[in-house]
C-alpha cells in the first residue's frame, strides 16, 4: 500500500463520521426537541454519568462480567472443540446438534437461566457465557476436522505421543482459528451480557440503559450507546490487530 | 442418525429429571408438557395473531429489506472505491458493538410499537449480507470483466448477468447468517421492550410465573428457528453453482 494510499483509508472513514456526526448534530438542531440530544449534550450527560460512584461501579461490573465470561468461554470452547473435533463419531453425532442449537435465538432461553440458576451473577454470567461459547466451540470444531489427515498420518507414523502432536501439529495449525474466535465470541459474550443486564439487572451498563429509558433521558442513552461502543472497540481492535499478525505468521490467508 | 439418539436422548433424562421430583415443576416442566402447551398455544388466535404472526411479519419484512439493501450497498461499495473505503472499516468491527444498546434510543423516539424493531433488525442483519456479497463481488476473476467490456455489456447487464450470478453463492452464504441475525435480533428486542410479540410473551410469562406458558413458546421459537434454517439453507442450495 502506498502512502497516499494509506492516507485516503484513514482520511475517508474518518470524513464519513463527521459527516454522520454532523448530520445528527443539524437535526438535533433543526428539531428542538428536549428528547432528541445532540452529540455535545451527550459526551456532557456522559461526562455527568462517569463522575457519579454508582455508574463507575456500573461500568466496573459489566467489564467484570465480560471479561470472565469471555475468558470462560474462549478456554472451554478452544478445549471442547478440539476434544469434539479430535472424534469422528462424537463430530458426527453431536455437530448437528449443536448448530440446531446454535440457530435458536438465545435470548428466549434466559428465564430458563434465570429460573434454573436463579437472579443474580451466576445467570447473568452463564447467559454471556453461552452467548459467546456456542459460535467459539463450532468454529473450534471445524478447524479442527479440517486438520491435515496428512499431517496427522506423519505424526502416527512417527509415533508422536499426544502431547506432542498437539504442541506441534494442531496448535500451530489451529491458533489462527483461535484468534478469529476469539474476535467473533467476543462481540457476542457482549452483546449476551448487555441483553441479560437490559432484562435482570441490579447494576451494569444495560441496566443504566433501560433505567434511563423509563426517565426518557435521551442524552444520557447516547452518552452511554457511545461509551459501550469504545469499550466493544478497544478490545475488538487489539484482537483483529492480532489476527493479521497471527494468519501472516502462520502463513495462512 | 446418533444426532437423533442425542437429542431424543437429552429430552428423555429433562423428563426423567422432572418427574423423578429433584427439580421443581415450577423452575423445569417435563418435556410432554412442554410439547402439549405449544399445541395449546398454536391453536389460540390470540397468541396467533398477536405475538406469532407479528414476530413472523417484522422478521420477514426485516430479512427482504436487509437482503435487498445489502446487495446494493455491496455494489455500491465495490463500484465507488471511496464508498468501499470509508465505510469497511465500520463495516468489519460492527458485529463487535452490540447493536441492541441504541433499542432505548428507538423507543424513545418512536415507541414501542414493531417500526423500531424493524428499523433496528434490518441494521442487524444488513452488515453480514454486504460483507458477503462484496466478497462474492470481488472474487468474480478479472478475465470476465474484460469479457464483458469486449462485448459491449452495459452496467446494468454486467450486474444482472455476470456479478450477480457469480455471487450468489456468497451472497447465498450472507443471507443464511441474516435470516438468523433477524430472528436473534426480533426477538431480543421484543424480549427487552415491547407489548406484543413472540419474545414479549415469553418474558411476560416469565414475569408472570407462568412456566409452562413459556416454556411452550421457547419450544415454538426454537422449532421456528429450526424450519426457518433448514427451508433456507435448501432454497438456497439451489442457487449455490459451486456445489453443483
Amino acid at each position: 500500500m502506498s502512502a497516499s494510499a494509506r492516507r485516503r483509508g484513514i482520511v475517508e472513514p474518518v470524513a464519513l463520521a463527521i459527516g454522520l456526526i454532523a448530520i445528527w448534530w443539524i437535526t438535533a438542531t433543526i428539531l428542538q426537541s428536549r428528547v432528541f440530544p445532540n452529540p455535545l449534550e451527550s459526551i456532557q450527560k456522559l461526562g455527568e454519568d462517569l463522575s457519579r460512584s454508582s455508574f463507575i461501579g456500573s461500568i466496573g461490573a459489566t467489564v467484570q462480567m465480560l471479561a470472565l465470561s469471555f475468558v470462560t468461554c474462549v478456554v472451554v470452547g478452544t478445549v471442547l472443540g478440539i476434544g469434539l473435533g479430535l472424534s469422528q463419531f462424537w463430530t458426527q453425532a453431536l455437530l448437528p446438534v449443536c448448530y440446531a442449537a446454535n440457530s435458536v435465538p438465545k435470548i428466549v432461553l434466559y428465564p430458563i437461566f434465570l429460573l434454573l440458576l436463579g437472579i443474580g451473577d451466576l445467570s447473568r454470567f452463564a447467559f454471556a457465557f453461552m452467548s459467546g461459547f456456542l459460535p467459539m466451540f463450532l468454529l473450534m470444531v471445524e478447524g479442527t476436522i479440517s486438520v491435515s489427515v496428512l499431517h496427522l498420518k506423519l505424526g502416527a507414523s512417527l509415533r508422536m505421543t499426544f502431547p506432542n502432536l498437539f504442541r506441534r501439529i494442531l496448535l500451530p495449525t489451529l491458533v489462527p482459528t483461535i484468534v478469529t474466535g476469539m474476535r467473533i465470541s467476543f462481540g457476542l459474550a457482549f452483546l449476551g451480557l448487555l441483553l441479560a443486564e437490559m432484562f435482570s439487572g441490579a447494576s451494569g451498563l444495560g441496566f443504566e440503559l433501560l433505567r434511563n429509558v423509563t426517565q426518557v433521558r435521551m442524552a444520557n442513552i447516547m452518552g452511554e450507546v457511545i461509551l459501550i461502543a469504545v469499550i466493544a472497540l478497544i478490545p475488538t481492535l487489539l484482537i483483529t490487530w492480532a489476527e493479521r499478525k497471527v494468519h501472516s505468521r502462520f502463513g495462512i490467508d | 442418525m446418533w444426532s437423533v439418539v442425542v437429542v431424543v436422548g437429552f429430552f428423555v433424562i429433562v423428563e426423567l429429571i422432572v418427574q423423578s421430583g429433584a427439580v421443581s415443576s415450577f423452575k423445569l416442566v417435563p418435556v410432554s408438557t412442554m410439547a402439549t402447551t405449544a399445541f395449546d398455544l398454536l391453536g389460540d388466535s390470540a397468541f396467533l395473531v398477536n405475538d406469532l404472526l407479528r414476530s413472523v411479519i417484522i422478521i420477514v419484512v426485516s430479512f427482504v429489506a436487509a437482503s435487498v439493501l445489502g446487495v446494493l450497498v455491496a455494489y455500491a461499495m465495490w463500484r465507488w472505491g471511496a464508498c468501499r473505503r470509508s465505510l469497511s472499516p465500520y463495516l468489519n468491527v460492527f458485529y463487535a458493538v452490540p447493536t441492541f444498546a441504541m433499542y432505548p434510543i428507538m423507543v424513545v423516539l418512536f415507541g414501542t410499537g414493531s417500526l423500531p424493531i424493524i428499523a433496528l433488525t434490518t441494521a442487524f442483519g444488513v452488515v453480514v449480507v454486504i460483507l458477503n456479497s462484496l466478497n462474492g463481488f470481488n472474487a468474480v476473476p478479472e478475465v470476465v470483466r474484460k469479457l464483458a467490456s469486449t462485448l459491449g455489456m452495459g452496467r446494468t447487464q454486467y450486474f444482472k448477468k455476470i456479478l450477480l450470478p457469480a455471487a450468489m453463492p456468497d451472497i447465498a452464504a450472507g443471507l443464511k447468517l441474516c435470516m438468523a441475525y433477524s430472528v436473534i435480533a426480533a426477538l431480543a428486542m421484543e424480549f427487552i421492550l415491547s407489548t406484543q410479540g413472540l419474545g414479549h410473551f415469553i418474558s411476560y410469562s416469565y414475569d408472570s410465573f407462568a412456566t409452562k406458558d413459556m416454556y411452550g413458546a421457547v419450544l415454538i421459537v426454537a422449532m421456528l428457528a429450526l424450519v426457518a434454517n433448514i427451508g433456507l439453507t435448501r432454497l438456497l442450495s439451489k442457487l449455490d453453482w459451486r456445489r453443483r
